[in-house]
This record gives C-alpha cells, sequence and structure tokens, in this order.
C-alpha cells in the first residue's frame, strides 16, 4: 500500500524528521488558501502515489496567489501513468544548498533490510545509481539485529555528512528506522534530504526532508486498526471496492475478457493466454481484471466473482479457469449457475458468454453440471489455452455486433 | 538420498486443530504423511481421529507446545496452519524446539515476521518452506513407497519420476505437475508468493542439483523481485541438469498486486518480460503457456535421453 506524500509527512513528523510546513488542500481555490497561509513563494505539489512527479509536472513553484490557484487548476486533473492527482500539497519553498537520498527497504533478495543513501540526491535513485555509482552507500541490517545511534552516526558519516549536519542526519536515519518497523512499512524513502537555508547565515542552515515516499506492508495491517486513517475512498476503483468487501483479490485493467480463476499465478498466467490469444488471432483484445476466488471457494464466492466481472461494462465474455485443489470444481459450477440465473433474470438481454475451463478436483462433476443446464451463454473448454481461444474469439465477435 | 525429507518421517501439525488444519490434516494422513502430532497449546491433552492411507483410524495427540510433541513423538518437521496474526510465534516456538524443516502455508503474515523468522531459521539450521506455498511433495523411490505430502498439494496429480518442481504458485504447480504427470516427478516444491520466503528459487534448484535422481527441473515463476533471475545466474554455473521455465504476469500493471504479496512490479523492476530475457540469456527456455513450458520439458527431456 503506498502512501501520497502528505500522508508519509504525518509518520515522518511523528518520528521528529523536520521538513518544510505544509497545507493540503484539494480543490484549487483552497490551494490559494493554503499558499496565503504558507506565504510566497511556495510549492505546489500534486499528490500522487508515484514517483517522478516533478519530472511530469505536478510540482512547481508558485510566487502569488494567482499563480498558486492557476498551477492548482492545470495540477489537479493530472494523471501521472495511471495515478490520479487526488490533491494538492501546498509547501513552503526552501533554498537548497545540497541534496542527499535515503531510504530503508526491504530487500527480498539477502532477506534483510536495505539502507541506501547517495550524497547525489534530488533524482530517481535508479539514476543516481547508474550514473554515480561511487556516490551510493549502502548498509544491510539484519532481521534479529537493531539499528542504533551509533550505526545511525557511522553511516551518516559514510554518507558524506559532516560538522553541524552529522549529528541531525543520524538522527533522521534513526527516525527513518523507527518509522520502517513501527509502522510496518516495506519503504521509507526521503528524496531529497535537502540541506537548506541562507548561504551566508551558518545559523539558518539544517536538512529538511522535501519529498517522502513510505510504502506499507498490507499484511501488517491488522497490527494498525486497517490503516484507516490512510484510505483514501475517492481514489479506489468502484469495482475493486465490490470486490474486496467480499474477501477477492480483484484487480481491473483496461480489456474485454473477464478472468476468473483460483490461485494468484493461475490467474495471472489466465490473462497472460487471453493476452496471447488476441495477439495471436490479430483481435485487439485483452484480459479486463485479475480475479482470485482463493482457495476451497464456495458456490456463493463464484456468484460474487461473477457478479462483480459483469458489472464491468467493458467486458464482453468470461473465462472461468479453475484447477482444482482444495477447490471442487463442482461448487464453483453450482455458483456460475447461480450467478447466470440470478443475472438472467435481472437482465434478459445479457447474453456474454462464459467460457469454462475445470481440471483436478470434481472437474467431471462440475463440467456435468453446466453441460446439463444447457444454459446457451455457457461454454465448456478442455484447457486453458482453448479457454483463452475461446473467450477471445467471443469477445471479438460480441464487438463487431454491438458495434463497440 | 532423500530430497527435504525422508519417507515415513514423522511430522507435527501446529494449527491442526483448526478448519484449515483439520481438512489439510486428513487429506495429508491420507496420502500416507506419517503425523504424529498436533500441536495447540489450548487443547492440549485431546486426541483427534483421522484415517490413514489403509483407512484404518489414527489417534493424533494434541500436545501444548512443539517443544513437548518433539519429545513424544521425535518430529523435527512441522506444518504450520496457525492465522497469520500468531505465525511468527509458531515459527519461533518451532525453531526453538529444534524443528528442521518448518513447511508454513498460512497466507497474509506480515513480511517483517517472516524476515525475522527467516534470520533466526538459518541462524539455527533449520529450513522454512513458505510462508504463503502450498507445501512440499515428495514421490517416493520405493516400490509401493507413498512419499510425503506437507501442506495442500493433492494426491493424485502425479506420481513418480525424474523431475524436480519448483514454483511460486500453487495452483500452477498443480497445472503443470497434471501436465506432466505421465514423466513424473522427484519432488514438488511451491516456495511461496510473498517477498521474503523460507527457501528461495536458487535454494531449491541446488537441492535438486544434489539429489542423483532428479535430472532436469521445471521452475515456475511469476513477476516481482529477482528469485527468478538469481536462481538462472546461479544455475549458469554450477546446475548441471537442464531447467525449463515459466514466468506468470506478462499482463500484469505496473504498481498493483496480484494477488500474492510478492507479485508486483515496483520502479519497473520484477518484470515478466525482464525475468524471462536474464533466463534466457543463460540457456534456460522459457514457455508462454504451461501448456507449451510442458512441451519444451518433454523436447528437453528427449534431447538429454531422459525419456
Amino acid at each position: 500500500m503506498d502512501l501520497y506524500e502528505y500522508q508519509a509527512r504525518q509518520l515522518l513528523a511523528e518520528h521528529g524528521i523536520s521538513q518544510p510546513r505544509a497545507v493540503y488542500a484539494s480543490t484549487a481555490e483552497e490551494a490559494g488558501q493554503a499558499a496565503d497561509i504558507i506565504g510566497y513563494p511556495c510549492m505546489i505539489k500534486g499528490q500522487a502515489t508515484i514517483g517522478h512527479r516533478g519530472q511530469a509536472g505536478a510540482v512547481k513553484r508558485a510566487e502569488n496567489h494567482e499563480q498558486a490557484v492557476a498551477l492548482a487548476e492545470a495540477i489537479l486533473p493530472m494523471n501521472i501513468d495511471g495515478h490520479p492527482v487526488s490533491g494538492i500539497l501546498v509547501t513552503e519553498a526552501r533554498n537548497i544548498l545540497h541534496e542527499y537520498y535515503l531510504s530503508i527497504s526491504v530487500d527480498r533478495t539477502s532477506r534483510d533490510y536495505d539502507v541506501l543513501a547517495t550524497a547525489s540526491g534530488g533524482t530517481e535513485v535508479e539514476t543516481i545509481a547508474r550514473e554515480h555509482p561511487e556516490s551510493v552507500r549502502r548498509l544491510h541490517i539484519g532481521p534479529l539485529e537493531d539499528f542504533d545511534r551509533q550505526a545511525a552516526r557511522t553511516m551518516a558519516e559514510r554518507i558524506g555528512f559532516y560538522h553541524a549536519d552529522l549529528e541531525q542526519a543520524a538522527q533522521i536515519l534513526l527516525g527513518m528506522w523507527h518509522t520502517f518497523q513501527d509502522s510496518d512499512a516495506t519503504l521509507v524513502e526521503i528524496n531529497p534530504l535537502a540541506k537548506v537555508g541562507d548561504p551566508d547565515d551558518e545559523a539558518t542552515k539544517h536538512l529538511d526532508a522535501l519529498d517522502a515516499k513510505i510504502s506499507l506492508d498490507g499484511n501488517a495491517a491488522f497490527r494498525h486498526d486497517g490503516w484507516k486513517r490512510f484510505t483514501d475512498p475517492a481514489q479506489v476503483d468502484p469495482l475493486e471496492a465490490k470486490a474486496k468487501a467480499a474477501g477477492l483479490h480483484y484487480v481491473h485493467l483496461d480489456g474485454q475478457v473477464g478472468v476468473i480463476g483460483n490461485g494468484a499465478g493461475l490467474v495471472m498466467s489466465s490473462l497472460d493466454a487471453v493476452a496471447g490469444s488476441g495477439h495471436r488471432q490479430g483481435l485487439p483484445i485483452g484480459p479486463a481484471n485479475f480475479l482470485d476466488i482463493g482457495g476451497g471457494a464456495s458456490p456463493e464466492v463464484m456468484r460474487t466473482s461473477l457478479d462483480v466481472v459483469l458489472s464491468d461494462p467493458k467486458v464482453r465474455s468470461v473465462m472461468v479457469n479453475v484447477y482444482g485443489g482444495i477447490t471442487s470444481c463442482q461448487q464453483v459450477a453450482q455458483g456460475i449457475l447461480a450467478a447466470v440465473d440470478a443475472e438472467g433474470e435481472q437482465d434478459q438481454n445479457d447474453d456474454r458468454p462464459i467460457v469454462v475451463r475445470f481440471d483436478g478436483n470434481e472437474a467431471a462433476e462440475g463440467l456435468d453440471l453446466l453441460t446439463k443446464a444447457q444454459q446457451p451463454r455457457l461454454k465448456v473448454a478442455r484447457t486453458m489455452e482453448e479457454a483463452a481461444d475461446q473467450a477471445v474469439a467471443l469477445a471479438a465477435q460480441a464487438g463487431k455486433e454491438t458495434g463497440r | 538420498m532423500t530430497l527435504f525429507i525422508e519417507d515415513g518421517a514423522p511430522v507435527m501439525v501446529q494449527g491442526m486443530t483448526g478448519h484449515q488444519g483439520m481438512v489439510h490434516t486428513a487429506h495429508m494422513m491420507a496420502a500416507g504423511t506419517n503425523i504424529l502430532a498436533g500441536v495447540n497449546a489450548r487443547k492440549a491433552g485431546m486426541t483427534v481421529d483421522f484415517d490413514g492411507p489403509d483407512g484404518q483410524t489414527r489417534h493424533v495427540p494434541v500436545y501444548a507446545d512443539c517443544a513437548a510433541a518433539r519429545q513424544a513423538t521425535r518430529a523435527r518437521t512441522s506444518v504450520v496452519f496457525v492465522p497469520p496474526r500468531f505465525a511468527k510465534d509458531a515459527m519461533v516456538e518451532a525453531i526453538e524446539a529444534g524443528i528442521t524443516l518448518i513447511v508454513v502455508i498460512t497466507e497474509g503474515i506480515p513480511v517483517a515476521d517472516t524476515a525475522y523468522c527467516v534470520a533466526l531459521a538459518r541462524e539455527r539450521g533449520c529450513r522454512i518452506v513458505g510462508p504463503n506455498c502450498p507445501g512440499l511433495m515428495t514421490m517416493s523411490d520405493r516400490p509401493n513407497g507413498v512419499g510425503v505430502d506437507l501442506g495442500i498439494i493433492p494426491q493424485g496429480i502425479a506420481g513418480r519420476g525424474p523431475l524436480g518442481l519448483v514454483s511460486k504458485s500453487g495452483t500452477l504447480t498443480y497445472q503443470l505437475m497434471g501436465e506432466l504427470s505421465s514423466i513424473g516427478f522427484t519432488a514438488c516444491l511451491g516456495i511461496g508468493g510473498d517477498p521474503i520466503v523460507g527457501t528461495t528459487m536458487l535454494e531449491a534448484l541446488q537441492a535438486f542439483n544434489r539429489d542423483p535422481e532428479t535430472k532436469a527441473c521445471v521452475m515456475i515463476g511469476e513477476i516481482g523481485g529477482s528469485a527468478e533471475q538469481e536462481a538462472a545466474h546461479w544455475a549458469s554455473t554450477h546446475m548441471t541438469k537442464p531447467i525449463v521455465a515459466y514466468i506468470a504476469g506478462f499482463t500484469a500493471p505496473e504498481g498493483k498486486q496480484m494477488g500474492h504479496a510478492g507479485a508486483i512490479i515496483s520502479g519497473g523492476k520484477g518484470t515478466a518480460a525482464d525475468k524471462k530475457e536474464v533466463l534466457e540469456s543463460v540457456g534456460i527456455k522459457v514457455g508462454t503457456t504451461p501448456g507449451e513450458t510442458a512441451r519444451l520439458t518433454r523436447d528437453l527431456l528427449r534431447e538429454h535421453a531422459i525419456i
């Protein structure tokens, strides 16, 4: 779960990390008022859960009220690589003397925590690592170890902080580590951590976190009251919300074939099969969603799943791919029939085809149920490749008929 | 030699008396796994009946903790079905009781808890498999032997043969086992779909490489992290046996978690295309569908005169 900058700031502030003053605004008018409070010049920063917001033009400097409002108006409707801007953070503009990069993340390879830092911050760390590999400092923290003040100070020295900055940098590193641990984060990144102030007045110089990115471990939500304080109802896809409420893993994509299966790997594989089939048949057809019904799904779960998938108006056909391990294909078949019956009562014109492939536990019984129902919407395929081909061809055909 | 666990080795189940634990203990027992103990502090002293592979009833006692279960049964293997919020305590308890193989089926464990347990296990010479995995199944090399089923991999999909299978996904494991059932396996190991796992793809390949009965490997990966690339780099210089791979998630969008906690492309890293490219660069063939992967495996086995 990726946090917005304004949310990440809250967590860092709770751990005593110094940041410029900021006010959150959800409209351009509010942004103007916020800018008046902060004072000029100020920064107008679009809030989206993705990096490189600056390069995308969602972070600008305003010199006066009119500029602040105009910039907010331009930034609010933006969408950066599929991540919509949800609001504006108006912050003090700082006089930047130097930029550093600091991050702590879960290292999947060494199975511990990775502290990464460089004295040439400001841009994406991948760029820094490529262009200035010699400037990158790394430290691994073992899951059985702790990262204490002394370790933080040693790291700060290695990064290249000196004099008065050294103590503050160590303090910030320690604050980041505590943020990481206390919040069950998988990433805490400050970029840039900037040395700011009047170049001619030592007393004004200090380190400020000018931007932050934090990702939280979704599996740890139970320890944090479900992270209710970070949920953002405006940003949730309605279909994803409906599926989540039913305990299903659903990801909305933009194709025409709804995909339902059991197990994350098999469902991903089914999406690839649909995309591959569209490509091979020269048809502009792709997967409309990812939906994993999980292990041991009941008829009710299958019924809800079809309901969610079919409520996407872009869906023209559905592929159901189940390899029964714990899951009984017979129960899945019952769910499919219940969903088709219920939907038929609601909308008799809905004839979007459902292609089913079963294998494993009670596959024969499940297929038998479907065949006996004599539902023209239901098609049966022998293999997952065949199911993908059929679902793609049917979606293409439906598209031609309706002119969609 | 034996892969991961000896035939007939005694096994305990943590969380046996819960719903999932009961269902899967019954199925592991029916498959012939020698389950001698359940662990649950609140139900210590009770006994649960299951049917063995011969249809005879087995009485499985429940112990207060892993140490007591180990002392009474000499089991040094545990299968864990406890819910996520208790999983860390369960794993630590097993490690401290001297359990040497812990198979964790539980999905949804915080990564910090897994990281802690995996580090502790490695320090104590204990192997964790998983979490968030279907477990592992070995096929016996003895006539009428039953092998060991630790976890939720269904019985009867495939039997003994020359292949070793390692996978991040449960249902794709069953799918490939089904596609290659006429060839068979020495063992099938689900490493799990979490960002940090106790046994990596590389470690699974190392085990298969050491096992003289395994002649070739099937590796099933998915988006997220770089476990497949690391395994491939190691294999390119150390593996003496051919490998065929399958990667799921070519159509997965950036920044979206695809079911598994670890199945996420972040900052452009962990894509299926990147994994395929690295695997192919070291000569590992990658199928575009499970069906094609099975065909490539058969071709490779013929090429190496294994079948």
